[in-house]
This record gives structure tokens, C-alpha cells and sequence, in this order.
């Protein structure tokens, strides 16, 4: 059985959870030039795992397997509600307003958790058995920078 | 077929069923802090007074099971990909059997009589089934993951089997049958409510929320495997002792399974000392001190302690602590997650929706934490005092001060969940 994109996909967010510990943590600093570059790191990898998903993977899915249509569709809606998280959390960065950086950060947080959780358990999987040629291409472009 | 269920909202019942458990369940914690400031003292004295077995009560049905059924009827879709049937007819029928049974029940067990017993008995028995029901059917068609699964539905089994062995001591206490070993059978549905019903949900869940909510490491394969069905199978044994008269041994099984817990909570703490989001948020507070409560009941059990002492770090240490601090995430998450939704239904992108800290801010809750933590601090205090040899004004004093806390820090939690509420309420969406 084939996992290449459940695997790499599953680490990349783990990556990204770590930078969103990182950004937390920074705040605790009080340094908001250091604060900035982490919320910065945080959105830049998320963007980039997004864009993945909607350009390469998700399409390609999509054409083989009319089924998941619909858990793509809640999954990009809910990669839109992070975007406009992005958006809310560089202004209060911008602002230095602490209390509205951790809120969106904490906020940001569980909505990412309860995503992965169903893109790990479902959209996945799912990718993995319809695309199996090329399930190990896509998860080698998560590599590259 | 893969499983495609509880991506969508649309699967999640709708907010007010969750919620209504949420807000009602620390008027409970409220009432049985009442008593304690009330008869502390008389409570703190014998497990068996009637005022100790009503606090334990309206604590392990008003509060815990209550938050337990909510939660569950909640997160059943998202975690396990599995939506409960008729969810909101089952959660509005449950909850008001579990409300009219509770205070039947503990009216019965202060002032006695065998109407008010037999209500709290049949409305429990009906509100708990008609739950169990629902619940386990969603349970056998869930296919999340796996260790999560097998441990909520032996907790499921788990709450029947407390159930029914409830009922019987409402027969017993009612005159219907006599049952030799009265206090082994008491202990017996202790055991099945505490290790079995509350203690394996939380292994459930925890194995989820832990490292979901702080990024800590995964719980070990090891544990997630074998700590429920352990316990599962440690107080079947028991039970089968038990029925064939041979109480002491059936104790020694209660301990394995109390002890596949002290694993759990050590795990846990260690999960979470290792997490890598640094804030000391009030839900990690509160786990924190709920594990440590749980360890030391667990010493203090095996070591032959005073029962009432475990009691207190069980009931309140445990079952007020972490449901407490389980909110303190979920109902901002909730609240932000319907209003989001409808934000995208409705198309109103000119509104932003506000974030989580909004509804609950982390100054309040550390606040309600720490007021719940003199509760705790007095009750344990006052419950270990009859061990030393120390003037009764002492303790009388602690459990009073114990109970005020109680009251202050339950109206308080209320106060915050409600105003959650409130705002989402009002939130012009």
C-alpha cells in the first residue's frame, strides 16, 4: 500500500506546527522584529503546503476520483478561513498588539488541528490509492524549496 | 470505501445541544459546593453520610457526566467520523432525564424516601439509555482512529454497567433485594463509574487532545493498545469476584486497573512537560493538577488512605478539575467555528469574526483556576485532617472555606461559559 503523500504531507504539517510553537514562543521575547520573522516563517510554509494541495494534489484527485469533490471543497474553504487568519494575525504583528497575536495564534491552532486531522485520516489516504504513480512525485515536491 | 463523514460541519449538532450541557453542567458544582460549606465538615467525616453521597452525586452526574455527554455528543462526528442519530431530540431527552434524575436522586439521598429514589433511579436508567443507545450506534459505525475508538466504547460499556449497578442500590436501599457485601458493592459501582466510565473517556480523549493541543509526542503505542481494555478487563474480574462472593480479591483487580491509569497520568504529564507551545494556558493548569490529583488518590487508595480524602482528589481534583479545563478550549473553539461558518454561509466577508481569546480570555480563566485551586488545596486538607489529631474547629473551617471556593470558582466558570455564549449570540452574523 502506498503512502508516500499520507507521509510527507503528515510531516509537513508537523512542521508547520512546530513554527506556529515557534511564533508563540517568540512572543514570550517581547522582540517583535524576532516575533515578525517567525510569524512570517509560520505563514510562508503554510502558504506553500497549501498551494501544493490546491494546485497539484487536490486537482489531480479530483480527475481520477469524482468522489472527493466535496471533501475538497470543505478543505479548501477551510484553507480560505486560514488565509484570512494570515491576513488578521500580520496586522497585529504590524500593530505590536500581543493579546490579539496569541488569540489568533491559538485560534489559528485549532482550527489547523481539526483540518489535519481530516485531511490526514481521509483526503490522504484517499490521494494515495487513486494516484498511485504518481503519489511519490508529489510528496518529493514538498522537498523542494 | 473511505470514510468521508464529519468533514462538514453540517455533521456537527447543532451549537445549542453541546452548549446546553456546558452551561448547566457548573450550576451542579455550584449546588454541591453549597453543601460543603453548608455540612463540610459532616461530609468530610464519613463517605456514607447523606450529604457525602449527594456531593458525589450531583459532582459525578450533574458536572462530569453531564460535561461527558455533551462533549461526546460533540466531538463523536469529528473524531470518530461518526454522527450520532437524531442527535438533538437524543441530547435534548438526555439531558433533561440526567438533570430531573440527578436531583431526584440526591433529594432521595438526603431526605430519604422511596419516591424520590425510584424517580432518580427510572429517570437515570431511562436518560442514560436513551444516550448509550445513540452513542453506541454511532460508536459501531465509527472508523477514526482506533485506540480512541476502542476506549470510548468501553467506556460506554462502562457507564451501563454503572448504571445497573446504581439501580440495584437504589433496590437494595429501597427494601426490594438483600445483597450481602453492601460496602464491596458500592465500591464495586464506584469503580466502574470512576476507572471505568470517566477514567477510560479520558484516556480516549486524551490520546488525542494531548498532543493536539499543546503539540506534545504522540502518547506510546504500548499504552494506547493495552491501558483501556486493561481496565476493562481489570473490573470485569472484579465484577465476577465480586458476584461470586470473594470481595477482597475482587479489590485487588480494582487496583491494576486504577494502576493502568497511574501510567496514564504519569505518560501525561510527561507528554505535556515535553510540549513544544510554551504558554501555561488554564486547560494545561488544570491538567496538570488533575493528573497529580489522580496520582496521588491512586497512592493514597492503594495504600489504604482515608476514602474521603480519595474521594475529594477523585471528584474534585479530577472530575471538576479537567472537564473545567477542557472547556476553557473547546467552547471559544466552538463559538468561533459556528460563527465562521455562518460567516461563509451568509457571505459576509465585511465582518471578521473575533478569535477565540474573545470569548474567553486567558486572564479570567487562570483566575477561575486559581480559585478552584484553594478549593481543592482546603478540601484536601480538611478531608486529611481526621487522620492527625488536630482541633475539629481546624477542619470544619478548611471544608467551609473548601465549599465557598467551590461555589465562587463554579459561578465564576459558569459566568465565563455563559458570556462566551452571550457573545456568540450576539455577534451580528
Amino acid at each position: 500500500m502506498i503512502t508516500a503523500i499520507t507521509d510527507s504531507f503528515t510531516q509537513d504539517h508537523h512542521r508547520c506546527d512546530h513554527l506556529l510553537a515557534a511564533t508563540e514562543a517568540s512572543v514570550g521575547s517581547g522582540d517583535w522584529s524576532a516575533i515578525d520573522a517567525a510569524a512570517t516563517a509560520l505563514v510562508d510554509a503554510m502558504n506553500r503546503h497549501f498551494a501544493l494541495e490546491e494546485d497539484v494534489v487536490f486537482p489531480a484527485l479530483a480527475r481520477v476520483f469524482r468522489v472527493a469533490e466535496n471533501p475538497i471543497e470543505i478543505m479548501c474553504s477551510e484553507h480560505a478561513q486560514m488565509r484570512q487568519l494570515f491576513e488578521e494575525l500580520g496586522e497585529s504583528v504590524a500593530m505590536c498588539d500581543k493579546t490579539a497575536v496569541l488569540g489568533l495564534l491559538e485560534t489559528l491552532h485549532f482550527l489547523v488541528q481539526q483540518h489535519n486531522y481530516k485531511e490526514e485520516g481521509v483526503l490522504y489516504p484517499m490521494a494515495d490509492g487513486a494516484l498511485p504513480e504518481q503519489a511519490a512525485e508529489m510528496a518529493a515536491l514538498l522537498n523542494q524549496v | 470505501m473511505l470514510n468521508t463523514a464529519g468533514l462538514s460541519l453540517d455533521q456537527a449538532p447543532p451549537i445549542g445541544v453541546p452548549f446546553a450541557f456546558f452551561l448547566t453542567a457548573p450550576l451542579f458544582a455550584v449546588a454541591a459546593g453549597g453543601l460543603l460549606l453548608w455540612q463540610g465538615e459532616l461530609i468530610l467525616i464519613s463517605r456514607w453520610t447523606p450529604p457525602a453521597l449527594v456531593v458525589t452525586h450531583l459532582i459525578a452526574l450533574g458536572f462530569l457526566t453531564q460535561i461527558m455527554c455533551g462533549a461526546l455528543l460533540q466531538m463523536l462526528p469529528v473524531l470518530a467520523g461518526s454522527p450520532v442519530p437524531r442527535v438533538v431530540l437524543v441530547g435534548r431527552a438526555t439531558q433533561v432525564l440526567l438533570i430531573l434524575g440527578t436531583l431526584s436522586l440526591s433529594a432521595g439521598l438526603l431526605w430519604g424516601g422511596a419516591a424520590w429514589l425510584t424517580l432518580g433511579g427510572g429517570s437515570l436508567m431511562a436518560g442514560l439509555m436513551i444516550f448509550a443507545t445513540a452513542t453506541g450506534i454511532a460508536l459501531t459505525r465509527a472508523r477514526g482512529v482506533r485506540r480512541t475508538v476502542v476506549a470510548m466504547r468501553l467506556a460506554l460499556v462502562a457507564l451501563l454497567v454503572t448504571l445497573l449497578l446504581g439501580v440495584l442500590l437504589v433496590v437494595v436501599l429501597l427494601g426490594g433485594w438483600r445483597l450481602s457485601g453492601f460496602v464491596d458493592w458500592v465500591n464495586l459501582h464506584l469503580a466502574w463509574g470512576l476507572l471505568g466510565w470517566t477514567g477510560m473517556l479520558i484516556m480516549g480523549v486524551g490520546y488525542q487532545v494531548v498532543p493536539m493541543f499543546h503539540v506534545t509526542p504522540a502518547y506510546p503505542d504500548w499504552l494506547m493498545r493495552w491501558a483501556a481494555p486493561l481496565v476493562a478487563v481489570a473490573l470485569t474480574v472484579a465484577s465476577a469476584l465480586m458476584a461470586t462472593g470473594q470481595g477482597a480479591a475482587a479489590t485487588g483487580w480494582m487496583g491494576l486497573g486504577a494502576l493502568c491509569f497511574v501510567v496514564f497520568a504519569g505518560v501525561s504529564l510527561d507528554r505535556q512537560r515535553r510540549r513544544e507551545r510554551p504558554r501555561l494556558d488554564a486547560t494545561l493548569l488544570y491538567w496538570r493538577s488533575a493528573m497529580i490529583s489522580a496520582l496521588l488518590a491512586a497512592a493514597l487508595w492503594l495504600a489504604g488512605g482515608r476514602a474521603e480524602l480519595v474521594g475529594v482528589l477523585v471528584l474534585i481534583g479530577v472530575g471538576i478539575g479537567l472537564p473545567s479545563g477542557m472547556l476553557f478550549k473547546i467552547v471559544p473553539f466552538l463559538s468561533w467555528f459556528h460563527l465562521q461558518h455562518r460567516q461563509v454561509a451568509t457571505r459576509r466577508f465585511d465582518v471578521r469574526v473575533p478569535h477565540m481569546h474573545t470569548f474567553i480570555p486567558e486572564a479570567p480563566a487562570r483566575i477561575q483556576f486559581g480559585v478552584y485551586l484553594v478549593a481543592l488545596l482546603a478540601l484536601v486538607a480538611a478531608a486529611a485532617l481526621p487522620a492527625f489529631d488536630v482541633a475539629p474547629g481546624v477542619g470544619k473551617s478548611l471544608a467551609r472555606l473548601g465549599g465557598f471556593a467551590l461555589v465562587l470558582s463554579s459561578g465564576f466558570l459558569w459566568f465565563l461559559l455563559a458570556r462566551s455564549f452571550w457573545r456568540f449570540r450576539g455577534f451580528g452574523l
